[in-house]
């Protein structure tokens, strides 16, 4: 449990935030150490989604395989000319925008993904740069399969809460790949997600009311260095991994209090249509409540993006008051979950950049062929 | 080695190619992509940074079927000639669209894209392109 | 103290075409050969011109290297480049050396040896002449910023293609009877229109292709030319060169090539002579729409109707002046730095009646105008017959 992501002391008790938080798990909270954060808030978020599209369809129909019962329905594709960088770049020129700061008081630019460009040199400093960001910057890249950008969001939010920045740029962002053939060519997609956090105030778009993470030694998906394509564990996948880490990671919510009958909206990883719904079941989570989050069927699974994609979705369209319960997952293994508490912000901030909906919208289909090319697949 | 993968280049140019920072002249308004101290225009030598609107005008364009070196594998790609509000005209690589969406006066915005790499184990070139509008104001 | 005048006193070229088995050294010594007897002469000083030598073969320092090559280590020798005008920037730097009194004879050579470049290779060689820092990491080409220029030019004047991609047959029919040109067939409108679209709406027949060659003239002062055996000599009555903004786009006038018609003006004005006593023409036509744009610019043309007095006959044999009358860039070929050599050689075999089949008859005064990039310099030169 990440304890240390908690408020700086009982000052911040007088703070109305503070005050509606420990209404809220005074039970528990009373007499003991105050669990989750405070003060620390979600002042911007930006979505991109690459323009091209492939279809499940087209990619069996290369196979000779049926085209029912495919993992999604299409799959969002960066072109040629789109890496991790320049999609992390664009959704945090978005969640800036949101935000409304200027560029300078960013104090923390984290970048989580399975795709940096380089092994070795930082995606967060070329985003900085072409964002405009003060070098007065802390950065550095993540990588935790499709756990590194919600990866990103805990230590931004640690640094805010900590008061070693003002404002932190946590991105997740991905160009993932699959092996031709493989299962994960369906669905490993491009896409990215960021977000601006901050002290808590006026303009806030949702509150972080708790922040932790549920991680064990489970070998279900890697890439070795100097590999092209990751390996999986096939159904090693399911059981084991994602459900066992997510539903690991909701009961620690359930553990400081919260019941899920406090919670409007679900979001879950998304590595495929199935999943979310189906740990939904195991959790009794009604499905109603995490359909609002589920973008996998159209654009694939963005890895890194993949859970803050259904965030970004959700805070298109929740009102202030209601609540957000988030889980990531991130093979090999782990599960960072947050809870959220919508604010006023909101309403004036989401017309400010693209929603999800538009960038999933905004699309040209193409075949396999071009997506061989796009990927950069063919090889001399 | 070619000259737009050699890493000095790249980085000394990467606040124009990243967010169009420019030289401005504070006499005739011209714009200089490199710093400078004389206007290339008139000849003042009182210029500040400046930076170019994220978004301007389309005022003609082309598709590159025959790519320099460096380009191959993007061919074909779509160039064009954009004209921001103060007049200033800029060449620049147009994205995510085909030829036939583009029609001279409509407004682009600028992206960064990845525009090249020096291979599988050399520098990746980043810097401006321009696409249709996404979200419209 | 008169003015000082200048001459060519001989010309030599080689036919533009592939050289797998030479090298720059051994093509600039077979076009000098091709000079005749030289040894007589006290050659002042060597300009070599030459565009990307150090780019393709990895040779720069080219002035010491002819030199050697023809035996004349010891000559003052420098390489002069001016992109694809490099050969005619040569040339004004012979006729300023001969005219300031500090050299009597000047050679002046241009080799290129385009043929080692890829496919892609030679299609970034033309665009090292635009801010390579600016178009270059773009992937924009020369071709495709002629071919934005073409774009707007039709849609400004509400032209055809045609009335642009004429010019090329036009060339192509004058590189048919001439021994030296790299493509001798003739073509039409439809092939013109019909090749493979480079950048739209500019096709491949409208553009140039790489291409080795060498050229050769030998310069002198009257002083020298009355001394020394010669045949017929040709006098280099006017030179000029003048610059613009690289980008065509950032002209006040993207389609007007001020370059040119400043040195084109300066040039004629220097001569002395008109015009109308210009009766051929070699220009710079390293695409069709280039050679449009030099016309009207230099006023042979109304703006727009170049296509229109091409049509009429105005450019060809009979008409008011003959273009490229071995071919142009287009069809004799366009070895970029030797280039601008090869339309002076081109002038004095015509000025002297040695043109062959290509033969202007009564062709007393020939002008030339060479450009590098789209226009960032231009080189004019005007010669007339002695």
């Amino acid at each position: 449990m990440l304890k240390g992501l908690h408020v700086d002391g009982h000052a911040s008790l007088s703070t109305s935030v503070d005050v509606q938080f420990n209404t809220f798990i005074g039970a528990v909270a009373t007499g003991c150490e105050l669990p989750g954060i405070s003060g620390v808030s979600i002042h911007g978020y930006g979505a991109y989604i690459p323009i091209f599209r492939i279809k499940a369809s087209e990619i069996a129909r290369v196979w000779g395989l049926s085209d029912s019962e495919l993992p999604v329905l299409e799959k969002a594709v960066n072109s040629l000319d789109e890496d991790t960088v320049t999609i992390a770049a664009e959704a945090a020129g978005y969640a800036l925008a949101r935000a409304g700061i200027d560029p300078g008081r960013i104090g923390a630019v984290y970048v989580g993904s399975e795709s940096h460009p380089y092994a070795v040199k930082p995606t967060g400093t070329i985003v900085a740069d072409v964002l405009g960001v003060n070098s007065r910057l802390l950065s550095a890249d993540l990588e935790f399969a499709c756990k590194a950008g919600t990866e990103a969001m805990q230590l931004v939010t640690g640094l805010v809460a900590s008061r070693m920045i003002d404002y932190g740029l946590a991105i997740g962002a991905d160009t993932a790949q699959g092996r031709p053939r493989d299962a994960l060519e369906y669905t490993a997609a491009a896409g990215g997600v960021a977000v601006v956090i901050g002290r808590s105030g006026d303009g806030a778009i949702a509150d972080f009311e708790f922040a932790s993470s549920y991680v064990s030694d489970t070998p279900d998906f890697w890439r070795r260095s100097h590999e092209r394509y990751p390996m999986h564990g096939s159904r090693f996948t399911g059981a084991p991994a994602y459900f066992h880490h997510i539903i690991s990671a909701v009961k620690m919510v359930q553990d400081e209090g919260y019941s899920l009958g406090d919670f409007d909206y679900f979001v879950f990883h998304q590595p495929n249509t199935k999943f979310p719904y189906a740990v939904a079941k195991m959790l009794g989570v009604p499905a109603k409540k995490v359909e609002s989050g589920v973008v996998c069927n159209v654009i694939g699974n963005t890895y890194a993006a993949s859970s803050m994609m259904g965030l970004a979705k959700v805070l298109d369209q929740a009102k202030p008051g209601e609540r957000i319960l988030m889980a990531s997952y991130g093979s090999g293994a782990g599960s960072d979950v947050f809870v959220f508490r919508v604010k006023e912000g909101v309403l004036e901030k989401r017309g400010l950049a693209p929603l999800v909906s538009e960038l999933i919208e905004r699309r040209k289909y193409i075949d396999y062929s071009l997506y061989l090319k796009a990927r950069g697949k063919i090889r001399e | 080695m070619h000259s737009i993968f050699r890493p000095p280049i790249n980085w000394r140019h990467r606040r124009f190619r990243y967010r169009l920072v420019v030289w401005r002249c504070l006499n005739c308004g011209a714009v200089h992509h490199n710093a400078t101290k004389i206007c290339r225009r008139c000849r003042s030598n009182r210029l500040a940074e400046d930076q170019l609107p994220s978004r301007a005008r389309l005022l003609t364009y082309t598709v590159v079927k025959n790519p320099p070196v460096a380009f191959e594998r993007q061919a074909p790609y779509i160039v064009g000639v954009v004209e921001f509000e103060d007049g200033t005209r800029l060449l620049t690589g147009i994205t995510d669209c085909e030829p036939e969406e583009l029609k001279p006066g409509m407004e682009l915005e600028r992206v960064v894209r990845r525009l090249t790499e020096d291979g599988e184990s050399g520098l990746i070139v980043y810097g401006y392109r321009f696409r249709p509008v996404l979200k419209k104001r | 103290m008169p003015m000082r005048r200048v001459f060519i006193a001989g010309a030599s070229l080689l036919k533009v075409d592939e050289y797998w088995g030479d090298t720059i050294d051994s093509m600039v010594t077979e076009v000098v050969d091709g000079l005749g007897e030289t040894r007589p002469w006290r050659i002042d000083s060597i300009y070599v011109a030459n565009a990307v030598g150090e780019v393709l073969q990895g040779q720069a320092n080219l002035g010491a290297l002819v030199a050697e090559n023809l035996g004349l280590a010891g000559v003052p020798s420098l390489r002069v480049e001016a992109g694809g005008a490099s050969g005619a920037a040569a040339l004004l730097t012979g006729y300023q050396a001969i005219l300031s009194g500090l050299a009597n004879t000047v050679l002046v050579v241009g080799v290129e040896k385009l043929s080692d470049a890829t496919p892609e290779e030679a299609v970034m060689m033309p665009t090292l002449s635009e801010r390579y820092d600016y178009v270059g990491f773009q992937g924009a080409t020369e071709a495709s910023i002629a071919a934005m220029m073409y774009r707007i030019y039709l849609e400004k004047f509400e032209l055809p293609q045609e009335m642009v991609a004429q010019f090329p047959v036009i060339m192509h029919e004058h590189a048919s009877k001439s021994p030296h040109a790299q493509y001798q067939f003739k073509t039409t409108l439809e092939n013109v229109l019909s090749s493979p679209v480079v950048s739209p709406p500019l096709r491949r027949l409208e553009t140039t292709s790489p291409a080795d060659g060498a050229a050769a003239v030998l310069l002198c002062s009257s002083d020298t030319l009355s001394k020394l055996p010669h045949e017929r000599a040709v006098e280099l009555v006017g030179a000029a060169s003048s610059t613009d903004f690289i980008f065509p786009f950032e002209r006040e006038d993207p389609l007007r090539l001020t370059a040119a018609a400043r040195a084109f003006n300066e040039a004629l004005a220097k001569s002395g002579l008109s015009k109308e006593d210009i009766k051929i023409l070699e220009i710079h036509d390293s695409y069709s729409i280039i050679a449009s744009l030099i016309l009207e610019s230099i006023g042979y043309s109304a703006p727009g109707s170049s296509g229109v007095d091409a049509k009429n006959g105005a450019y060809d044999h009979g008409g008011k002046v003959v273009v490229n009358t071995f071919g142009g860039l287009k069809a004799r070929g366009h070895p970029l730095g030797a280039t601008g050599v090869y339309q002076a050689a081109e002038i004095f075999l015509q000025l002297t009646e040695k043109a062959g089949p290509c033969q202007v008859d009564g062709a007393k005064v020939g002008g030339m105008i060479s450009l590098s990039g789209l226009g960032s310099s231009a080189y004019t030169l005007v010669m007339r017959e002695v």
